[in-house]
């Protein structure tokens, strides 16, 4: 297999975006992808779109081939990839894949969703459609309550607080003040959410232990990345990234079926594949998106990849730790809390982010000499997992 | 249909719900469809304020259970005092009213 | 004025005890004021008002004109026992709810406009509203209609409302209604706020209702403006 690298990335801020539809934000994200790399008129072998609803949300389907028209990029091959919130990284896989193999050269990347077409409770009902239909969906369980029975248990077991889990809201969403593409633009403080006696009246229940503030909002974006091969790469515009490695991992789809539910063996798998693809160790990694759908993710999958012992996560991030001038910086875009979470768009933003971090165009968010970067984009409720790691050649 | 069909692999043992067509433990293919036991223990639960469109209430509490033959399922828990590891007797309820149609799944007393 | 006409044209007033102030500590660890206005204020809310009659997302342009049209009927003496309160941040005005006494026991409530957003400042107007009408007011019930899908999850489905028969004044829409013991038995999680508000914080609310530009209002409710691009 073939090096592969990214020469140009974009994105729309991720917001509700009322205005666009969702292949307006995929054709501007990509032209903003192409530009960034000064593609010019070098054409497209191929295109893959990740998004996990269209159909649902929008009414529409077959959307990479819609993408293809609007930016005339035909008769470049074409495809939707699904996977549920992780459609993002699987739309990646595939483009990494499609390059690496040899037969194609410059294939371009783009995630996107628009969920905010329809009203909150259905968004939620939609989303919900990934869980098992039998033995999960018709209980009217949502990935809320997923993620709060997880938090019960993986709580208990860890000694985890419902302080750490403000201590990532808190970080995440100081982080989103200083990205203009971050969804929520706004400073919480613990005493707002947490300590004050009547904090729980700001911050209630929506699926105990998780309250509101532990839970990323709903929101419309995309975000594209342009992939090829170093000696392309060298007539482009920018440096290029490399993506040093990759892995992928299933696990049951029920939460009930996992002999301990506690334990995220998809995470810990597709990170294992990505450092050992990538040669490196979770030490050598210098800025990190994780999928924070819920604050207690960042925590689990923190340790679940490698980087801090089982049980210690929770203390790095009260620590300071995980901030963007600490020693792991986690989520420095402000991640799903904070820049947002248009299902189909965060893995591929989760690597535009890392692409700027590794380029030094990150801002005033800028992780300092970032040149090894990790991120996860999980899927269904742990049960597909994809990790990246990049690295910025010397 | 009164409750789940659960299924246990004529080969190793394992049982499972909801269905796979290999085996989780050794892929064989040969299964012999089983009930859960009318008695559960409750391995962990939530209550949740924010519903799906057409679930028009707050407070319902989703759980997942363990029966005492080892099969697992997520069911709707009325019990009051609810703790991890409760002794819970299984029922079979309207859980859900979508698209004109009773959906009905299990509750937990 | 020709107070002798007045007699005829104004609903008569039934005395209405006064709101006691207080704050509410928001998520972002700012502190809201929530306090009763009078009607000299209507001038000040109704210029913030006005901005939203352009706004057709999430029905802020007929929640804006039927708020605007009771704000002037209840400074003009042209409504029946109607009250308004109003959440101030450093004075500057974040929202707005207003509300009626059918009778001393029925009270209407009409509208709760949020100019911040993200911060719960509709939720919890609304709540303070409600705690006047029972608390303050000694009313036994309270009905209420929502003209967005917000409203209805955020009151009807929070509080666990109960659908009545009739119409509601708002264009004779389906009400329902909040009882006494509908309201204290949700009062713990939803009713925030605590009295007595600290006079530093008091005087600046008082002092003036500050409206941001028709620019800002806009952008407050439309969502933030880019800092670099569309």
């Amino acid at each position: 297999m073939r090096p592969v690298v990214i020469s140009g990335v974009g994105m729309v801020p991720f917001e509700r975006r009322d205005e666009d539809s969702l292949v307006d934000m995929l054709a501007v994200a990509s032209l903003r992808a192409m530009d960034d790399a000064g593609l010019g008129e070098r054409p497209v072998d191929a295109v893959y779109v990740g998004n996990m609803a269209s159909g649902l949300f929008n009414h529409q389907v077959s959307v990479a081939s819609s993408l293809v028209d609007r930016l005339n990029l035909m008769p470049a091959a074409a495809d939707r990839i699904e996977n549920g919130p992780a459609s993002g990284g699987s739309a990646i896989k595939n483009g990494l894949l499609a390059v690496a193999s040899g037969y194609y050269d410059v294939v371009l990347v783009a995630g996107g969703e628009k969920m905010r077409e329809v009203i909150g409770p259905r968004a939620t009902d939609i989303v919900a459609c990934m869980t098992h239909p039998e033995a999960e969906y018709i209980y009217g369980v949502t990935l809320p309550a997923m993620a709060g029975m997880f938090a019960r248990l993986y709580m208990q077991k860890y000694g985890v607080t419902r302080e750490h889990l403000a201590d990532v809201a808190i970080k995440n969403q100081e982080n989103g003040l200083l990205n203009p593409y971050a969804h929520i633009q706004m400073r919480i403080t613990k005493e707002g959410i947490l300590t004050h006696p009547q904090a729980h009246i700001n911050n209630p229940v929506v699926a105990d232990p998780l309250h509101l503030y532990d839970c990323c909002p709903v929101s419309d974006g995309a975000a594209a990345v342009l992939i090829t091969t170093p000696e392309i790469a060298k007539k482009l515009k920018k440096p290029p990234i490399t993506i040093a490695g990759f892995g992928q991992a299933t696990d049951t789809q029920t939460l009930q079926e996992r002999d301990d539910p506690t334990d995220l063996k998809a995470v810990t798998i597709a990170a294992q594949k990505a450092f050992a693809m990538a040669g490196i160790k979770p030490a050598d990694i210098d800025v990190a998106e994780l999928h924070d759908a819920f604050t207690i993710l960042e925590i689990a999958e923190s340790e679940h990849a490698g980087f801090f012992k089982k049980g210690e996560g929770a203390q790095a991030v009260a620590s300071g730790a995980t901030k963007i001038g600490g020693k792991l910086p986690i989520n420095p875009s402000g991640g799903l809390k904070s820049r947002g979470h248009p299902v189909g768009a965060t893995g591929t933003a989760q690597v535009v982010e890392l692409v700027w971090q590794l380029r030094g165009e990150a801002g005033e968010r800028q992780v300092k000499d970032a040149a090894n970067g990790f991120s996860l984009n999980f899927g269904g409720f742990g049960n597909n997992v994809l990790a990246f790691v990049l690295r910025r050649e010397a | 249909m009164k409750t789940i069909t659960g299924y246990k692999c004529t080969n190793c043992g394992r049982v499972m719900f909801p269905r796979h067509e290999r085996c989780l433990t050794c892929n064989e293919r040969n299964f012999k469809e089983i009930e859960p036991t009318k008695k559960a223990k409750l391995l962990t639960y939530t209550e949740v304020n924010e519903l799906p469109w057409g679930i028009d209430e707050r407070g319902r509490v989703i759980g997942v259970v363990e029966f005492d033959n080892g099969l697992r399922a997520m069911g709707l828990v009325k019990a009051d005092k609810i703790k991890l590891g409760m002794k819970l007797t299984s029922g079979w309820e309207e859980v859900r009213y979508q698209n004109g149609v009773h959906l009905y799944g299990l509750t937990f007393e | 004025m020709d107070m002798e006409l007045e007699r005829y044209l104004r609903p008569p007033e039934y005395p209405m005890a006064p709101y006691p102030a207080k704050v509410i500590t928001l998520a972002t660890g700012a502190k809201m004021v929530v306090r009763q206005v009078d009607r000299d204020a209507v001038p000040t809310l109704l210029e913030a008002v006005m901005p939203t009659l352009q706004v057709a997302r999430d029905y802020y342009d007929i929640v804006g004109a039927r708020l605007y049209a009771e704000l002037l009927g209840w400074a003009r003496y042209r409504v029946k026992d109607e009250f308004c309160l109003v959440g101030q941040i450093d004075g500057l005005l974040v929202g707005i709810v207003n509300s009626r006494m059918y009778s001393p026991e029925l009270g209407i409530s009409l509208h709760t406009l949020a100019i911040e957003r993200g911060l719960r400042i509709g939720a919890h107007l609304f709540a303070s509203k409600m705690e006047h009408h029972i608390e303050y007011l000694n009313q036994d019930e309270v009905l209420i209609t929502a003209e967005s899908p917000i409203g209805f999850r955020r009151w009807m489905i929070e509080y666990s409302l109960i659908k009545r028969e009739g119409q509601h004044e708002l264009g004779g829409a389906t009400p329902y209604g909040l009882t006494r013991e509908l309201y204290f038995a949700n009062k713990d999680r939803l009713v925030a706020g605590e009295r007595p508000v600290p006079p530093e914080l008091m005087e600046v609310a008082e002092k003036e209702i500050i409206i941001a530009t028709e620019d800002d209002i806009l952008e407050k409710i439309l969502g933030a403006k880019r800092r670099i691009l569309q």
